[in-house]
C-alpha cells in the first residue's frame, strides 16, 4: 500500500484555520481512519485531527518502532512506541497496587481511582490501538445483543446482530480477516448462505493441536440445568493468511501489506512470528495505516500533533461550532499554540477513554449523566500449567485457537460468560517467561552452556497459559472523570478512572478457575497458577484469591441508546445533545459479549460513515421555503 | 485460439525442436532461476542489523521473485509432463559463475553487499534485447573458470544474449513443439494439473503463481519472468505494475525510489539511504575448503552447506507433486538466514577483517 508522500506534513494550522471541513475527526485510529475512508471516498472533505506526531508512513519508519521493541528489555504493549511528553498514554508497567480506601495511584498517565487498579492501555500514535493490537477478531453473538432482554442483564442494544451482519462482512473485509467459515458457525452466528472470509483460516498451533486432543469432545456441567460441550476452535484473525479464492462471488482477495512511500513487497502473508503484540515485523496484521494511506490520497487533510483540548457548543442549540486544539512543535517540548477546527460535523474517534475524557474535560456533560459512567473492559483471569510432554510452546503467533463455547448460554442470567484463549507464547503475560525462566536456570539452577540451552528450551516448551477473556457488564459506578488537579504536561485534564470488577464477572471468574483445573486434569498439566495478593489486579471473591488484569478492551462510556434519557447517542453514534456531534467506537457499545470490540466497533463506525453520508446530502439538497401567505 | 492462429504466430526460428531439447533448455532456466538467490541471499544478510532499510527490502523482494521464477519454471515442466529436480551435484554453480551479457562478460559472485555487488545485480537484470535477429545466439568464447549460464543447452559453444533471449527461445520452442503435437494429433500438455504449485502454495499476497494447463498459460509463466526481471515492453513497471527488478536495483545507485509516471534513469519518488559501510565484509566466493578444519566456523559452514541442500531437496519434493510443501519454504528460509547469520557475525579464521561466508555449492567429498 503506498503512502502519498507528504501527506502527513501537507496540511498546517493556517490551512485548517482557513477551511470547513464537512467533517472534523478527532483521533486517526482504526474508527477515524475508516470513516474518513468512506466519506472521502464520497468526495466530502474530511480533516483529521491526530494528537500523536505523523511522519509518512514508510517501511524504515516502521522498523524503528521494530527496532525500540527489539532493543528493550521491558516488552510490554507499548515497549515498540515513542514515550513523548506532550501525548502520554497508559503503559500496563504504571499500575501499581492500590491501598485499601487509600488514595489514588497518580503516577501514571491514567489517575486511578480504584478500588480496583487496572494494566489496561491504548496506543497513541498514527493509526492507534491497532499497531500493537493482537488481531484476534471475533463477531459478538446474536444472543450478545439480547443480553438484556433474554437474561435481564446489562443494558440493551439499539441494533441487533442481523443489522449489523452485512457491516461485520465489510469490516472483515477492510481488516482483512482469515478464517475458514466452517469454524466460525456456532452459538447462533450466522452469515449469508455463500460466505467465506476474505482469507483462509491461518493454521492451529502444535500446542493448539496437543490441548484438542486432551479436551475435544468433554463436556462441562454449567449450573443444575445445562451441559456445555467444549472444543478447540479456531479463531478469526486479523493477519494475512493465503486468498480465498471463493470469496466475494470467486472475484478473491488481495491482502493489504506494508505501507510506504515506495512500492514495498511485504506482510502479505503472516509468517507466523511470535510478538504480534505488541508489533508485527512484517505488517501482515492490520493497522489503521493500511486504511489511512488509501485514504491519504482524495481530499483529507491529517494535522499531527494537535491534540484535542476542548469541544465547543452553542449554548442554544447543542451544536458542536469548533474543536480547540493544542498543537505542540516539538515532540519533545510541551511548548505548544491553540488552533481551531471547524466542520460541519465532528466526529470524536479517540477511544471510550479519551472520547469520554474530552467531553467532561470540555464541560459537556449530557442531563442525564451518562458520559464516562459505565465504562467496561474485559476481564482477564490467567491461569497456568506444565504440560506432561513438549507441546511446541512459543511457536507461532501469539494465539490461533481457543475454547469459545462459554461465550453463550443460560448460565448468563447469573454469571458472565467467558471465551477461553490458547497462548502460544507460553506463561510470559502471567510469569514474564521466557525471561524469569531464564533467570531461574542460571541463578538457581547454576546451569550454563548447551545445559542452559536445553533447560531453556524444555522448560519453556511444556508451558500452557490459558487466558480467560471474561464479559464485564456495564455498571454506572464504573466510569471515567475528569478532575483539573490532575492534568498533562500540555495541560489537558487526565482521565480518573474509578473501577471495581462486578460481581457477576467474578463468578464467571470463579467458574473459569474451577474449568481450568478440570481440562489441566484432561491434559495431565500440573497447575502452577498463583495470585500474588501483593500485586494489583487482585481481588478477593468467595473467599479465594484472583488476579484480574486489563483486556485493552474500552467500551461503554458514551453507550448507544433508544432515548437520551437512558443512552448518550443513537444508534447513529449521535449525539443526542449535540446533532452536529458523533461519538464512535467501543464507548457507544451498550455491553460487550465475549468478542475482542474492534470488529464490532468498526462495523458501528461503518454505519456512521452511511448514515453521514446520508445526511450530508440532506443537508446539500436545496430547501423549498414555503411562502408565507400562501394558500 | 485454433491450432491455425498459433501456427501464423510461430514466424520465427526456434532451437527447439523436440521434447528432450525444451528439457534440456527448461533445466537450464530452473539452474539459471536458481544461479541468482546465493548471491541475493548473502549480500541481504550481510546487512547490518537496523541498517540499510531500503537495500534490505529491495533485495529481499527480488530474492522472493527468483523463487517465484523458479517456481513458473516448476510450473512449465509439470504442465508438459517433465520431471523437476534440484538436486543434481553440480545444480548449484560453483562461484565466481558466468551469466550472459550483451557486452562483456561479468562474473557473479558470493559476495557481501557492495557498490559492486550491486553492479553485478544491474547486469543480471539488464534489460537486453538482441540488436538483430543473428545475434541472439553468440558464439561463446573459452571462459575458463565457473559456470556458465544461459548457454545453449543444446549447443554449449554458443550463449545467449541475454536472458531475456534465452526466454524467448523457450517461447518459440513450446509454440513450435505445441504446432508440432497437434499436427501429430497429439497434446503436449498432459502433465497432472495436481502436481501445479497454484497461489495457496507460494508464500506471496497476489496471485502472482500461474497454473500452465495449455500453451497460452505457459507462454504467460514465462513472460512474467522476463517482465518481473527487466520490465515491460521497455518500461520500468511490470504488467502487474510492479516495478522490475533492474529498475529496483538501479534506485540504489540513483538514490530515489522510482514512482508511477517515471521514465528510467529518472527516479522521481522519496530519496533512499544506502550505507555501504554498514555490511559484514563477508568473504568472497568462499569454498568449504577455505576453512581450517575442525574450527566451529567450518563447522557451521558444512551445518549450513547440507541444510541448503535439505532445502532443495525438499523444493524438489514440493516441485514433483507435493505442491503443498512449499507452504513449509517459510520456516525453511527463516532457518537458513539463522544459519547464514551465524557465519557472517564471526570472523574468517586467519584472515584479519574478513567475515565467514556461506557455501552453497555441494561440497565435493571430502579428502582425506
Amino acid at each position: 500500500m503506498i503512502f502519498p508522500e507528504g501527506a502527513a506534513a501537507r496540511t498546517d494550522t493556517t490551512d485548517v484555520a482557513g477551511r470547513v471541513y464537512d467533517v472534523v475527526i478527532v483521533g486517526a485510529g482504526i474508527s477515524g481512519a475508516i470513516i474518513a475512508d468512506r466519506l472521502s471516498r464520497e468526495g466530502r472533505s474530511v480533516l483529521l485531527l491526530e494528537a500523536a506526531p505523523a511522519d509518512d508512513l514508510t517501511i524504515s519508519g516502521y522498523e524503528t518502532y521494530l527496532n525500540r521493541f527489539y532493543g528493550t528489555a521491558m516488552k510490554d504493549n507499548q515497549a515498540p512506541y515513542p514515550v513523548l511528553p506532550p501525548v502520554p498514554m497508559p503503559r500496563s508497567t504504571d499500575a501499581r497496587p492500590l491501598p485499601p480506601g487509600g488514595g489514588p495511584n497518580t503516577g501514571g498517565y491514567l489517575v486511578q481511582d480504584g478500588p480496583h487498579s487496572t494494566d489496561t492501555t491504548y496506543t497513541r500514535v498514527l493509526g492507534g490501538t491497532t499497531l500493537h493490537w493482537e488481531a484476534k477478531i471475533l463477531r459478538m453473538l446474536p444472543e450478545d445483543f439480547e443480553l438484556s432482554r433474554r437474561y435481564g442483564q446489562g443494558l440493551p442494544w439499539p441494533l441487533g446482530y442481523d443489522e449489523l451482519e452485512p457491516l461485520y462482512r465489510e469490516a472483515e473485509r477492510e481488516i482483512g480477516v482469515s478464517a475458514d467459515i466452517e469454524d466460525q458457525r456456532y452459538l447462533g452466528l450466522h452469515y449469508p448462505p455463500d460466505y467465506v472470509y476474505p482469507m483462509r483460516g491461518l493454521p492451529a498451533s502444535f500446542l493448539d493441536q496437543t490441548v484438542a486432543k486432551g479436551i475435544d469432545g468433554t463436556s462441562i456441567r454449567v449450573g443444575d440445568d445445562e451441559e456445555i460441550p467444549i472444543r478447540v476452535r479456531p479463531f478469526p484473525q486479523g493477519r494475512n493468511g493465503i486468498p480465498n479464492p471463493a470469496y466475494d462471488a470467486g472475484r478473491g482477495f488481495t491482502p493489504v501489506g506494508a505501507v510506504s512511500t515506495h512500492q514495498v513487497e511485504e506482510g502479505g502473508r503472516c509468517q507466523g512470528n511470535n510478538n504480534c503484540v505488541p508489533i508485527c515485523p512484517v505488517q501482515a496484521k492490520y493497522h489503521a495505516g493500511k486504511t489511512l494511506a488509501r485514504t491519504l490520497h482524495r481530499d483529507v487533510d491529517l494535522l499531527a500533533q494537535a491534540v484535542a483540548y476542548k469541544v465547543h457548543t452553542d449554548p442554544e442549540n447543542g451544536r458542536v461550532t469548533r474543536i480547540e486544539y493544542r498543537r505542540y512543535q516539538d515532540p519533545q517540548s510541551t511548548a505548544y499554540e491553540t488552533g481551531f477546527a471547524q466542520g460541519r460535523t465532528y466526529v470524536l474517534a479517540t477511544n471510550a477513554i479519551e472520547n469520554a475524557r474530552l467531553m467532561l474535560a470540555s464541560g459537556l456533560q449530557d442531563r442525564a449523566d451518562l458520559i464516562g459512567r459505565n465504562l467496561m473492559d474485559h476481564a482477564y483471569l490467567l491461569t497456568w500449567a506444565r504440560l506432561p510432554e513438549v507441546a511446541g510452546t512459543m511457536r507461532g503467533t501469539n494465539c490461533t485457537s481457543g475454547i469459545t463455547d462459554l461465550r453463550g448460554g443460560r448460565f448468563r442470567r447469573d454469571r458472565a460468560s467467558f471465551s477461553i484463549d490458547i497462548h502460544n507464547d507460553g506463561w510470559g503475560w502471567a510469569t514474564g517467561a521466557p525471561v524469569t525462566d531464564l533467570l531461574r536456570i542460571v541463578d538457581q539452577d547454576h546451569q550454563y552452556g548447551f545445559g542452559l540451552r536445553r533447560s531453556l528450551v524444555d522448560q519453556v516448551s511444556t508451558q500452557l497459559l490459558l487466558a480467560h477473556m471474561i464479559e464485564v457488564l456495564p455498571d454506572r459506578d464504573n466510569r471515567v472523570t475528569v478532575d483539573p488537579r490532575y492534568r498533562d504536561e500540555l495541560g489537558n485534564m487526565r482521565p480518573v478512572i474509578s473501577f471495581k470488577v462486578p460481581d457477576y464477572t467474578m463468578r464467571g471468574a470463579a467458574f473459569a478457575r474451577d474449568l481450568s483445573r478440570q481440562l489441566f486434569g484432561k491434559l495431565g498439566a500440573e497447575d502452577h497458577t498463583g495470585y500474588d495478593p501483593a500485586e494489583y489486579g487482585y481481588v478477593e471473591f468467595g473467599g479465594d484469591g484472583y488476579r484480574i488484569l486489563g483486556g485493552n478492551h474500552l467500551a461503554g462510556t458514551h453507550v448507544m441508546g433508544t432515548s437520551p434519557a437512558t443512552s448518550v447517542v443513537d444508534d447513529h453514534q449521535r449525539s443526542w445533545e449535540h446533532e452536529n456531534l458523533y461519538l464512535v467506537g467501543g464507548g457507544s457499545m451498550p455491553t460487550i459479549g465475549t468478542a475482542n470490540t474492534t470488529l464490532t466497533s468498526t462495523a458501528l463506525c461503518l454505519r456512521t460513515a452511511k448514515h453521514l453520508i446520508q445526511e450530508l446530502r440532506r443537508q446539500d439538497r436545496p430547501v423549498t421555503l414555503a411562502t408565507i401567505g400562501a394558500r | 485460439m485454433t491450432p491455425h492462429t498459433l501456427l501464423a504466430e510461430r514466424r520465427l526460428p526456434a532451437e527447439i525442436d523436440t521434447m528432450a531439447e525444451l528439457e534440456a533448455y527448461l533445466n537450464a532456466a530452473l539452474r539459471l532461476e536458481h544461479a541468482t538467490i546465493p548471491p541475493y541471499l548473502t549480500a541481504l544478510y550481510s546487512l547490518h542489523p537496523g541498517a540499510n532499510s531500503d537495500a534490505r527490502h529491495l533485495i529481499r523482494v527480488v530474492a522472493v521473485e527468483e523463487m517465484l521464477h523458479l517456481t513458473l519454471v516448476a510450473n512449465v515442466m509439470n504442465a508438459v509432463g517433465l520431471r523437476v529436480d534440484l538436486t543434481a551435484d553440480d545444480f548449484v554453480p560453483r562461484y565466481p559463475a558466468h551469466l550472459p551479457s550483451g557486452e562483456i562478460d561479468f562474473l557473479v559472485s558470493v559476495q557481501p553487499f557492495s557498490q559492486a555487488a550491486v553492479t553485478t545485480f544491474l547486469n543480471i537484470e539488464r534489460p537486453a534485447k538482441a540488436p538483430n535477429e543473428s545475434s541472439r545466439l553468440l558464439p561463446r568464447p573459452d571462459l575458463g573458470a565457473g559456470t556458465v549460464l544461459a548457454a545453449s543447452p543444446i549447443d554449449p559453444s554458443r550463449r545467449f544474449y541475454s536472458i531475456g533471449e534465452f526466454y524467448e527461445e523457450i517461447d518459440r520452442g513450446l509454440r513450435h513443439l505445441d504446432h508440432l503435437y497437434r499436427a501429430e494429433g497429439r497434446e503436449l500438455f498432459t502433465g497432472d494439473v495436481a502436481r501445479q504449485v497454484t497461489a495457496e502454495y507460494f508464500y506471496s499476497g497476489g496471485g502472482e503463481i500461474v497454473v500452465v494447463h495449455d500453451l497460452a498459460s505457459a507462454l504467460k509463466a514465462l513472460e512474467l519472468i522476463t517482465e518481473q526481471g527487466e520490465g515491460l515492453g521497455g518500461g520500468i513497471y511490470d504488467g502487474e505494475g510492479e516495478l522490475s527488478h533492474y529498475y529496483r536495483f538501479q534506485q540504489l545507485q540513483l538514490g530515489h525510489y522510482y514512482q508511477q509516471g517515471d521514465v528510467p534513469g529518472r527516479p522521481s519518488g522519496p530519496p533512499l539511504d544506502v550505507d555501504f559501510t554498514a555490511v559484514y565484509p563477508v568473504a568472497i566466493d568462499a569454498a568449504l575448503a577455505d576453512y581450517p578444519a575442525g574450527s566451529p566456523v567450518r563447522e557451521a559452514a558444512q551445518r549450513f552447506n547440507g541444510t541448503y541442500g535439505d532445502f532443495l531437496a525438499h523444493l524438489t519434493a514440493a516441485y514433483d507433486g507435493e505442491p503443498r510443501k512449499l507452504l513449509e519454504a517459510v520456516p525453511w528460509m527463516f532457518r537458513l538466514r539463522d544459519d547464514i547469520e551465524h557465519l557472517i557475525r564471526n570472523p574468517f579464521p586467519g584472515r584479519p577483517g574478513v567475515h565467514a561466508s556461506p557455501v552453497f555449492t555441494r561440497a565435493p567429498e571430502e579428502r582425506s
